[in-house]
């Protein structure tokens, strides 16, 4: 424990964490965490101070051995869900996550749907022309 | 005075756009083309004037006074003419009645241009009667300051001077493909004769709001000092919905216009693109959020531009429900076939559309409910980017498929060298790179595209030598440069996601640090000073392959604007950008600064993958120009099946 509690103290800013792969899911929680004092950018984007702050949080708690919910968790908890450019995957939030793949299976059911009726018929010969003149 | 002859120009412009309008819907005939034409120059002439007054530095008119400075570059004196609100209505009224002018010169003197002209004249007037009342940018001061307030020196960038006049080429652009969408509904006529006069307009604003996306892209990633280059940001949503629907409307053109079919979704699209493109607009201009791009807003301009929307799009839907129903269905054909793979296409990207559309006005009626919510890059990585892969899959396949029934084993058999050359590249750029292997999807649907649609593209050259790639159709070489290009943007985008490092390293001077093989030595700041801002420099000496140069990226500031900008050092390397910027110092360690290095790998095959696109769209747009039969009241037959254009392998069984 003491252990832990010191290496968290002797990251400096922006020291990366030791372990690559550590660092590699700290770096992609900062590009979804948003600065508090920014428009609009994560905290991987942005010199503010706040920012150095966040994304040290981030590379302790990742170093701990927190998981990534954890620490999205941490920052919602504090800041809201607004800080999150993630959507909560809970509530009203899967919906978001879940309307995009719904509407493109709906569709394609209904499209493939017409064309399985169609399909066993024969194509018709070409026929043309006069079509969709509906001015009379 | 110059002010005031643009003023007078403006309200000439109004008066034939008007004039251009009535006569357009009723009676028709030559005087709306030269009422179109006119319209044109007037504005022209109007824009001109503003650009005098602001290269002339004339702080007597007050939109001169607020954004320009007698320090400014000449080059960014001309950009200030439309750096500004005011000043973009007026380039927005110029592009639409452009278009217009365009329109009366090249297309073919009948009903459907006159009403063409007609609507576009309404959209025209509209738009003019917005700038001469809620923002006229010809407004004089009686006290002239001595000097002006300067312009947003994050605008003051050879890219974003460029920007705005590509983008709205592009969306507003979408206006004139908007009015030959009323036009002929209104002339109950939506058939394969509508879809090839409306396709050039199509590709060129299309093409031209790919340009114009690409410049802003490039424009955030070097100046914004995040080598970010797309965020998702809701300003850059904004002009994305207009383009994907733009995209599928380029591609159901050409089944409208070949083969009659969808004539009533085609119509839709060019109707909607319209739409988003007003709304984009409306998102942008009326503060209704936040973004680092939205400059130029105003709730009050939000609820005209709202009202204008509705009104716009309320009609166009109403048209469109009062004619769709009656347009017929084009000839029957497999669900496998080209027909097929261009409704798959028009499937993905509307669905891809909508979905942009709700991550990005979601965040604003959460945050008007009180609601916390932010939507942003990894919800649009984990939706948008896979349903654009499953596309991108078909997209060799759909290339070399043939109209009305395409026999799939044989097209797979073909393709198996690419699909065998994806997984070996994607599989050895993770071994390589060492990096996440969420570069293997990205990868692999870039390298199958690239290599499928060569592949194709030498089937359909022959076995005949290197004289027949030249005789290959002009479309042909359109549809494969931008899908190349799709492919070469996909590879570079997922890779650059997926690679990129970043850090931030507080350095004293002498103090050295190391990223992707470099050296980076901090030799301290010093003072200087531009042509309007005051800048600190850093010296920094990098090594890299026993090669040594110094670099120097900056921090300027502007004391006339009083904000400042950061200006990355960047080098080029063949894998990818070094990419360098001077953070702030620290403030409890004096002479400590923080440095940003980053490394972007692939950046430029994410912008030249979309230039590649942009020339394929303007490919297409010159094979159509230049095919142009004569003036020719019948429609030509339907394509045959086996088509020497649209398929150069084996005919299809009709």
């Amino acid at each position: 424990m003491i252990a832990v509690l010191l290496m968290a103290f002797q990251l400096a800013v922006d020291e990366p964490l030791p372990n690559p792969r550590l660092e590699e899911r700290a770096q992609s929680l900062m590009r979804e965490i948003r600065c508090v004092v920014c428009e609009n950018e994560p905290v991987s984007q942005s010199t503010a101070d706040i920012a150095v702050d966040m994304r040290r949080a981030i590379r302790t708690q990742i170093g701990e051995g927190k998981s990534d919910d954890q620490v999205r968790h941490f920052f919602t908890d504090k800041y809201g869900q607004f800080v999150s450019f993630r959507p909560p995957t809970e509530g009203l939030g899967l919906l978001l996550w879940a309307f995009p793949f719904a509407l493109l299976a709906g569709v394609a059911a209904f499209l493939g749907f017409r064309a399985f009726r169609s399909r066993h018929r024969e194509l018709s010969p070409l026929a043309d022309d006069g079509r969709n003149d509906v001015s009379g | 005075m110059i002010a005031e002859l643009g003023h007078l120009l403006a309200f000439l412009a109004l008066a034939t756009a008007a004039s251009q309008s009535v006569l357009g819907l009723t009676t028709g005939g030559e005087a709306v083309r030269r009422l179109a034409v006119a319209t044109g120059m007037f504005t022209l002439l109007s824009m001109l004037t503003l650009v005098i007054s602001f290269v002339t530095l004339d702080f007597s008119v007050a939109l001169v006074a607020r954004n320009s400075h007698s320090l400014k570059p000449i080059i960014y004196r001309i950009a200030g003419a439309w750096g500004n609100h005011e000043g973009s209505m007026l380039l927005w009224c110029l592009i639409m009645s452009g278009y217009g002018a365009a329109g009366a010169l090249f297309m073919r003197g009948d009903r459907l241009r006159d009403r063409a002209l007609g609507v576009q004249g309404l959209l025209t007037t509209a738009s003019l009667v917005y700038l001469l009342i809620a923002s006229s940018p010809f407004i004089r001061l009686d006290n002239p300051p001595l000097d002006g307030g300067g312009m947003n020196p994050l605008l003051q960038d050879p890219a974003v001077a460029l920007h705005p006049p590509f983008l709205y080429t592009g969306y507003v652009g979408m206006s004139f493909v908007f009015s030959i969408a009323a036009a002929g509904l209104i002339n109950g006529k939506i058939d394969r004769e509508w879809a090839g006069r409306v396709r050039p307009w199509a590709l060129t604003a299309w093409s031209a709001l790919t340009i114009g996306i690409t410049l802003g892209a490039i424009w955030a990633y070097y100046e914004l000092g995040w080598g970010g280059w797309w965020f998702w940001d809701p300003v850059e949503n904004a002009s994305f919905m207009p383009w994907l629907v733009g995209a599928a409307l380029v591609h159901s053109l050409i089944l409208t216009e070949k083969r009659g079919s969808m004539a009533a979704w085609t119509v839709f699209l060019a109707v909607l693109a319209f739409c988003l493109s007003l709304l984009g607009t409306f998102l942008v201009r009326s503060g209704v959020m936040t973004s680092v791009h939205a400059f130029a807003t105003d709730p009050e301009r939000g609820i005209i531009l709202l009202i204008g929307l509705a009104l716009t799009g309320g009609m166009a839907l109403a048209l469109y429900a009062w004619r769709a129903p009656k347009l017929m269905a084009g000839p029957e054909f497999d669900p496998v076939s080209r027909e097929g793979a261009l409704i798959l296409n028009n499937l993905f990207l509307s669905v891809g559309a909508a979905l942009v559309l709700v991550g990005t006005v979601t965040p604003m009626f959460a945050q008007a409910l009180n609601i916390s919510l932010s939507i942003g890059e990894p919800y649009f990585q984990l939706t948008f980017a896979p349903m654009m892969a499953v596309l991108l899959l078909f997209m060799p396949l759909a290339q070399a498929s043939t109209w009305r029934r395409t026999d799939l084993a044989p097209l797979l058999k073909r393709f198996w060298p690419a699909a065998v050359l994806a997984v070996v590249v994607a599989i050895g750029a993770v071994v390589i790179s060492g990096k996440s292997a969420w570069v293997i999807p990205g990868v692999l649907v870039g390298v199958w595209v690239v290599a499928g649609v060569a592949m194709d593209l030498a089937k359909r050259v022959g076995p005949g030598g290197i004289g027949r790639v030249f005789r290959l159709p002009l479309t042909v070489w359109g549809m494969a440069i931008a899908h190349i290009g799709m492919g070469l943007f996909v590879i570079g985008a997922t890779t650059e996601a997926a690679a990129r490092t970043e850090r931030t390293f507080p350095m004293h001077q002498g103090e050295q640090a190391e990223m992707a093989g470099w050296t980076f030595r901090f030799d301290g700041v010093s003072s200087a000073e531009g042509p309007n801002y005051l800048t600190t420099r850093a010296d920094i000496t990098v090594t890299h392959d026993g090669r040594t140069e110094v670099i120097h990226p900056e921090k300027r500031y502007y004391p006339v604007a009083g904000s400042g900008t950061t200006e990355a050092a960047i080098r080029k390397t063949p894998g990818g950008d070094v990419y360098v910027v001077l953070g702030d110092p620290i403030r409890e360690e004096p002479g400590v600064w923080r440095i940003r290095i980053a490394h972007h790998p692939l950046i430029d095959w994410v912008f030249g993958g979309a230039g590649l696109i942009a020339i394929g769209g303007f490919m297409a747009l010159a094979a159509r120009l230049r095919r142009r039969a004569p003036a020719t009241e019948q429609q030509p037959a339907i394509e045959p099946s086996a088509s020497g254009e649209a398929t150069a392998a084996a005919g299809a069984p009709a």
